[in-house]
């Protein structure tokens, strides 16, 4: 079913590869169930490019952090492919200017949902993964032991089985038809809610055992696309000093305060912290709280428009009811 | 005491509350129900100890914790005389003897890595040998290797015994557990009953196999001696390394990653000082008090975690490779970065290009 | 504070940790003072350059850390010294309230109001009512062990 996506995406970034500098992609990882990204020079490499539910990652970062890829020659752009998700990245990185809209060429690829390895795994058991493939609605595996079939909703990332905005917002072209967004973007704050009826000690509660698990290894700061910082991040700075290398929760409890709010109208929600973090705390859920505020308050989505500005970095002067 | 014993599965708990009426254990378990990670807790009756799969973060932090008070210290003001001040400093440090079950052969060997460096001298680390000295690891014979698993590479393998007290094989039904040193032998009898001849055979059966297992490619540390001549290969770091977030999961999960950062906490005249784990992988590791950072980017950073592993570390340590092959940060990392390509790779182009 | 238990809890001083805007509130509560307004002695000023100037994790950090209640006030808006510094903060400080609760924190802990320089009796209201409130949720454990060992360091 992805053979031909694959094939398609191959060929149409072959005749944009003249024109494009590099181009960041997916290629195939150390097991059937990894993709890593990949960085295509010349039409050489194309062979390893890929299209699958496996291609996890959002590439929108590399175009930012340092050493960023940027294009040796001026007048060439920089190719990007992306996901739904990872599209509402390069907008806000637009909007922060960050990037240049003229300077990217993005493939666009309408996104059924990307598998989470650690679900998969979780209902395994599987020992020597020889191959996986995504047909229709069902997850195909074979291991050592034979073949194992998984519901695609049982191993969907959590981003995915909530995803409002599976096609990508921008695109110079699009790989594939567009397809049937899961929910609409007010349906899509369905764990929100289920947090926002709990008591308030509950939620100290869940998120004092959620968070006291954090290593404070930063990762999900540091796979963040938008966490445009990077090294000067205050969680790191002595000067001034907002955390200390004590390792309570309440140390934890701060940076991911840190984290949420400096994101709060920017996140794009593409889960990439979640999916980094080593002990699998839902901090992506953190930034869904904050942009359904901003939704509600603000009817401001991120992502979604080059031009517009986020609502934080902006007023009005005549609002009323904050 | 014949220094073996049989655990039937369904009694494992029971032994292991026996066991941690004696001693601090930790065991292998899920940091959250229904999730995937697991980490090294202290056992607490009740526990259900993850045996069947690799923790996702290493026992490190039984011997080396992520954070450790190395000492308080506190001012104390004369009230007669202003200008006269007290200092009081208190380096205790209270170390318990404790025991790890269902380490994996890679995880005891990952210790390997530390000892070298914090007990052999010329300076010795008292925190660190204190602790190591009164740890004991039950260790279990691995047959749940993965495609991120390398152990035979590095000189290790699923049924290396180096470093353990105790042998646990998993058989059909439990675990047959064998002492292999003398301060392991004293906890078998509180495991279990001595194992039938049967599960005796069973467990041999189970130890041939691991060992004749090989996980990994077996050549390639010798990879490795290329790594100088590759250092300045800019294009190849590049190409091998682009795809990395500097996220620093790897060092984070690693058994083998020993570097730490010394910080002085404290508020008015009372505070402590920690040691707590760093990463080479970090931008301030290397800043320097100037501004300068001698590696500026995650290029030249992971330059220095494959280097550190496996060319610094051996050639200052009798050729000892600073991996112990376990794929933690194979598995852990974002976007699938193999250091094992990273290495190999060191070679065979190094070879395309004489 | 040892938090001796013989006081009755709405007896005792509460920390609240006042950020105020140096051309509006902190003038607004110096007129209370130079008018001999009775006030509350809990809170502690911190002056700020204005609103703009405060960031939502000012009010994070101390709640987090133990602070019993923050309180942050500024010029009304349209009047700023700085023209729109108080706008920007009005978004800021409102999704931090909205915020808090999700992450198990009382939001009533947590107040933003507007005062001028010679509002001394809004003022002197503001204060008192807020502190008020703090008393009747009583101390506020923080999140966890750090703020005891600040507060054993601290002794």
């Amino acid at each position: 079913m992805f053979e031909n996506a694959t094939k398609q995406l191959r060929e149409t970034v072959e005749a944009a590869l003249p024109e494009l500098n590099t181009v960041v992609g997916w290629r195939a990882g150390y097991d059937p169930l990894h993709m890593t990204p990949v960085f295509i020079k010349n039409a050489g490499d194309l062979s390893k490019l890929e299209w699958s539910p496996f291609c996890v990652q959002n590439l929108s970062g590399y175009l930012v952090k340092d050493p960023a890829v940027r294009a040796q020659d001026p007048s060439k752009k920089i190719g990007i492919c992306v996901k739904g998700c990872d599209s509402r990245s390069l907008v806000a990185l637009i909007q922060e200017k960050f990037i240049e809209r003229n300077q990217i060429h993005v493939f666009g690829i309408p996104c059924r949902g990307t598998v989470d390895w650690r679900r998969v795994m979780k209902l395994g058991p599987l020992t020597g993964i020889q191959s996986a493939r995504v047909e229709e609605s069902r997850l195909v595996v074979e291991d050592a032991n034979g073949g194992h079939t998984f519901a695609l909703e049982d191993v969907l990332a959590r981003k995915c089985l909530r995803c409002a905005h599976p096609n990508p917002v921008i695109h110079d072209v699009l790989i594939g038809e567009p397809v049937t967004p899961r929910v609409a973007v007010e349906n899509s704050y369905g764990e929100v809610e289920r947090m926002e009826e709990q008591s308030l000690e509950d939620r100290l509660g869940f998120w004092k055992k959620e968070l006291d698990k954090c290593l404070r290894c930063y990762a999900c700061r540091n796979a963040c696309p938008l966490c445009v910082c990077q090294d000067r991040c205050i969680a790191e700075t002595r000067e001034p000093r907002w955390l200390t290398q004590r390792v309570g929760t309440s140390e934890k409890f701060l940076f991911h305060f840190i984290h949420a709010l400096h994101l709060a109208g920017r996140c794009t929600e593409c889960g990439e912290c979640e999916r980094a973090c080593p002990m699998e705390i839902p901090v992506t859920l953190i930034k869904e709280k904050l942009n359904k505020i901003t939704l509600e308050l603000m009817s401001y989505e991120a992502g979604m428009d080059p031009e517009a500005v986020p609502p934080l970095l902006t007023f009005n002067p005549g609002e009323t009811g904050l | 005491m014949s220094g073996k014993a049989f655990i039937p599965r369904d009694s494992l708990g029971a032994a292991l509350d026996r066991l941690s009426k004696k001693i601090e254990v930790w065991v292998p378990a899920m940091s959250e129900e229904g999730r995937w990670g697991v980490e090294f807790l202290p056992y607490r009756p009740g526990m259900r100890p993850v045996l069947d799969r690799q923790s996702t973060l290493s026992p490190k932090r039984v011997v080396f914790p992520q954070m450790e008070t190395l000492l308080r210290f506190e001012y104390i003001k004369d009230p007669d005389d202003p200008a006269k001040v007290k200092f009081r400093l208190d380096d205790g440090q209270e170390v318990k003897p404790q025991f790890v079950f269902g380490a994996r052969p890679c995880d005891v060997r990952g210790f390997f890595t530390f000892d070298r460096v914090f007990t052999e001298g010329p300076f010795v680390d008292g925190y660190y040998r204190n602790r190591r000295a009164s740890t004991l690891f039950a260790t279990l014979v691995c047959g749940e290797g993965d495609a991120a698993c390398f152990c035979s590479s590095v000189g290790s393998g699923p049924a290396d015994q180096a470093g353990s007290d105790l042998w646990v094989t998993p058989v059909d039904g439990g675990y047959v557990v064998e002492a292999l040193s003398e301060r392991g032998r004293e906890y078998v009898a509180l495991l279990g009953d001595a194992p039938s001849e049967l599960q005796e055979a069973a467990a041999r059966k189970v130890q041939e196999e691991a060992a004749q297992q090989q996980v990994g490619d077996p050549d390639l540390v010798k990879s490795a001696p290329s790594f100088r001549g590759r250092f300045e290969d800019l294009d190849y770091w590049r190409s091998m390394v682009s795809q990395c977030l500097g996220c620093g999961v790897c060092t984070y999960v690693c058994p083998t990653c020993y570097c730490f950062t010394i910080t002085d906490e404290g508020k008015d005249l009372k505070g402590e000082r920690l040691r707590s784990w760093d990463s080479c992988m970090f931008a301030q590791y290397t800043s320097e008090a100037s501004g300068h950072n001698p590696r500026p980017t995650k290029l030249e950073r992971y330059r220095n975690r494959v280097g550190h592993k496996f060319s610094y570390f051996p050639e200052k340590y009798d050729g000892m490779i600073a991996c112990c092959g376990c794929g933690r940060c194979i598995r852990s990392c974002p976007v699938s970065i193999d250091i094992r390509k990273v290495v190999q790779e060191l070679k065979e182009k190094a070879n395309a290009c004489a | 504070m040892s938090g001796s238990n013989s006081v009755p809890v709405t007896e005792q001083g509460m920390k609240i940790v006042g950020f105020l805007c140096n051309w509006c509130s902190y003038g607004g509560a110096d007129t209370a003072g130079v008018c001999r307004f009775k006030q509350p002695t809990d809170l502690r000023i911190i002056r700020i350059p204005c609103t703009g100037r405060m960031d939502p994790l000012f009010a994070a950090k101390s709640l987090i850390y133990g602070a019993d209640g923050v309180l942050v006030s500024g010029c009304h808006p349209r009047d700023c010294h700085y023209a729109v510094g108080n706008l920007y903060a009005r978004r800021r400080l409102e999704v931090l309230k909205h915020f808090l609760p999700f992450m198990g924190i009382d939001p009533r802990r947590f107040h933003y109001t507007w005062v001028s320089a010679s509002e001394g009796q809004l003022w002197q209201r503001v204060v008192t009512d807020f502190s008020e409130q703090i008393h009747q949720l009583g101390p506020n454990p923080g999140i966890g062990a750090e703020s005891e060992i600040f507060e054993k360091l601290g002794n």
